[in-house]
């Protein structure tokens, strides 16, 4: 090891150090939710086969609990551990500190109290019954409030920065920062403050929920992807100069194809076409993108077990195709015909938040948090059932709700099937799920456990000067700059 | 790409084009529908909800009815909905206007219920399904896929008084012990005055050709 990776090494100590306990609490509220989540989650499922289970309790009715749930995972487990990563390699790759990071305390205090009361208002009633948008009016500016802290700090971050080029995570986190709170505000003006008439209003809620996963998680998934996969294998992006490229017109096209969860609504009939257009379009960034990372990863898959980030990582660029072939599809009208307002429908949402977001997310926090701590993780045994139940559920989930939504949207296309026949034949896929998600819920508490020890201070385990183990197949440590 | 401000100028322009292009397009063009005045029964469609149906709205939005059921009826070859009876036809902007939040949900793990208070009129089944679903086929205690709702209903003692008007019918399976009767609360009737609204039975002569098929070329090949 040279002087100059010495040098590196430290300032990365530095950049870690001042990252640390704003990275920690983000994560730390992250999981709780994403625990909370995963049980009011898996309640409501277990009630669309046994719809007597907790029915008779007015707060966990279906219609409240499956919102609540959605929002617990989506703002709760999603944005939080999003702030997480999105803060901690914005520093990295800026090649600066993250300074003043108290406030970002604030903004966690704020962000997390608006997440408590908008939950708590939907379990209430306060529903606004919006897709992703359910929390009641009044916790928009506190969480909006507290987003402007997270924002500005990545924006500023990144402005400070102290490197000569800007590597693809920086333009997607950089995006991210500021499509979320522009398309939260914009959807809260034309649905709540100064509503939007008649079927308006079901435009700007599919704008919003197609834009909240395409131009936030997507985004800040892919930024994980570009970073990790190349650091991790020790070799450059492939074809690295078509991201830009794939960069404009992903989130171009994206940004186009929100119409395209109404095809066949009571709105103007070239909304969903320009969706369809927009999901056309997006071929040659997928096809790009599949090139960066399938090009990246060829010949070196003997690595990837060696490198529990990276089988993330791996499980996340799976998900990313996933979802965006099956968005592909719901797109095209001949598929809609059987599979709209079927589970297909949620599981292009879930492929997109859980199967690339959500395992990204696992990923890097395997990554940085030995790296932040100093520690090495206690228990491998725990490691291996996050992963192995990641891995398992998620499949299940995949399978299961692809297959019970095809069978669905065959039934209701059949006219003469009475609609109580659909019921039942579903019933078995929902008890199905519901087993999937408690799989993936035990890998969630086998996370935090693991989380709570490495994070606690008081821990015994480890040093703050503890050596971080690279993988040993790849014995990297010389290769770790700062892109 | 090195250069913030480019960045930063591209970022806010794809969300800006995409605003602008979806939902002020959108907007412009739909956002002036008003209601229309049949001419020769002079009425104005679609007719506003009326007071206790916009509070059964309220209820409906709280209760998250949308979280399993669509109020859509698909124009075309998307889908059964008018073989199966959700709709005479289908859905026009127009029609959505009687709403003041407009909720057309995307799953559809319950029936659609844009025109449900067309097919069913009476409140009685409603309220009976509400209170006990299973009820509503057949009687035995088969599996309905919808939860009961019994907090929006009083079980309360007849001993030495007058039953209620409003205490609902139930099939002796579902029925509460003797001595006891089921009444609706104000939150229910409001409800079900909701759901027994929803119907878009008036065909506007303005929009009557929008959603039919294009007509299929004469001639040539």
């Amino acid at each position: 090891m040279n002087s100059n990776d010495q040098n590196a090494r430290a300032e990365q100590r530095e950049i870690d150090a001042s990252a640390k306990w704003p990275v920690l609490v983000f994560l730390g509220s992250a999981l709780l939710w994403l625990l909370l989540g995963g049980v009011f989650q898996l309640a409501a499922s277990i009630q669309l086969h046994n719809p007597a289970f907790l029915s008779d309790c007015e707060w966990f009715t279906h219609g409240r609990l499956a919102p609540a749930a959605q929002n617990a995972l989506v703002y709760g487990w999603g944005m939080n551990s999003a702030f997480a990563f999105g803060l901690w390699l914005m520093a990295r790759l800026s090649a600066t500190t993250l300074r003043h990071g108290g406030w970002l305390f604030v903004a966690a205090k704020f962000w997390n109290l608006g997440i408590t009361l908008g939950i708590g208002g939907i379990l209430a009633g306060y529903s606004t019954s919006f897709e992703l948008l359910e929390m009641p009016r009044f916790v928009t500016l506190v969480l909006l409030v507290a987003y402007a802290i997270i924002g500005v700090w990545v924006v500023t971050t990144f402005s400070i920065r102290n490197t000569e080029s800007v590597y693809a995570s920086q333009w997607y986190l950089f995006g991210a920062a500021f499509w979320f709170p522009w398309l939260y505000t914009i959807a809260q003006v034309m649905l709540f403050r100064a509503p939007a008439r008649g079927v308006l209003q079901p435009v700007v809620n599919a704008w919003y929920v197609h834009g909240l996963y395409g131009l936030w998680f997507v985004p800040v998934a892919l930024a994980a992807i570009y970073y990790f996969l190349p650091k991790l294998l020790g070799k450059p992006v492939s074809t690295y100069y078509l991201a830009p490229l794939a960069f404009w017109w992903l989130v171009i096209s994206t940004a186009l194809a929100g119409g395209s969860r109404l095809i066949g609504a009571p709105v103007p009939v070239w909304l969903p076409t320009l969706g369809i257009v927009a999901h056309m379009m997006l071929v040659l960034p997928l096809v790009i993108i599949s090139m960066n990372f399938l090009g990246t990863l060829r010949g070196q898959t003997g690595a990837i077990g060696g490198s529990l980030s990276l089988r993330f990582i791996v499980l996340s660029i799976a998900g990313f195709l996933l979802s965006s072939v099956l968005g592909l599809a719901l797109s095209l009208r001949g598929f809609a015909a059987v599979a709209q307002f079927t589970l297909l429908t949620g599981l292009r949402d879930w492929l997109a938040f859980y199967a690339c977001f959500s395992t990204a997310m696992f990923g890097a926090a395997y990554f940085f948090l030995p790296r932040l701590t100093g520690k090495v993780w206690r228990s491998s045994a725990l490691v291996q059932a996050h992963f192995g139940a990641t891995v398992l559920g998620t499949a299940l989930v995949l399978v299961g709700q692809a297959a019970a939504g095809w069978q669905q949207g065959h039934l209701l296309n059949d006219a003469t099937v009475p609609f109580i026949e659909i019921t039942k034949a579903l019933a078995g896929w929902h008890a199905f799920n519901s087993a999937a998600l408690g799989v993936l819920l035990i890998g969630h508490v086998a996370f935090l456990i693991n989380f709570v020890w490495i994070a606690c201070p008081f821990n015994s385990q480890g040093t703050p000067e503890a050596q971080i183990q690279n993988p040993p197949v790849l014995g990297l440590a010389a290769k770790e700059g700062h892109a | 790409m090195k250069n913030g401000l480019v960045l930063f100028l591209g970022v806010f322009a794809t969300l800006a084009l995409s605003w602008a292009g979806l939902l002020l397009a959108a907007h412009k063009q739909i956002g002036n529908l008003a209601q229309f005045k049949d001419p020769v029964e002079e009425t104005l469609n679609p007719q506003p909800l009326s007071g206790l149906a916009d509070q059964g709205r309220l209820v409906y939005q709280d209760l998250g009815c949308v979280t399993c059921h669509t109020q859509q009826v698909r124009y075309g070859e998307n889908g059964s909905d008018i073989k199966r009876g959700w709709g005479e036809r289908a859905g026009y902007a127009r029609d959505y206007l009687r709403d003041r939040s407009v909720l057309i949900g995307s799953s559809r793990l319950g029936p659609d219920l844009r025109n449900v208070g067309k097919r069913i009129p009476e409140a009685d089944y409603f309220y009976k399904l509400l209170y006990a679903p299973e009820a509503t086929v057949g009687g035995a205690p088969i599996a309905h896929g919808m939860p009961a709702y019994r907090f929006l209903f009083e079980e309360r003692s007849t001993a030495g008084r007058q039953p209620s008007y409003k205490a609902i019918k139930l099939p002796s399976s579902s029925a509460p012990a003797a001595g006891l009767e089921v009444v609706p609360t104000p939150r229910a009737e409001a409800l079900v005055a909701y759901l027994q609204s929803l119907k878009d039975t008036y065909d506007y002569p303005t929009e009557r050709s929008l959603n039919a098929p294009a007509e299929h070329p004469k001639g040539g090949h």
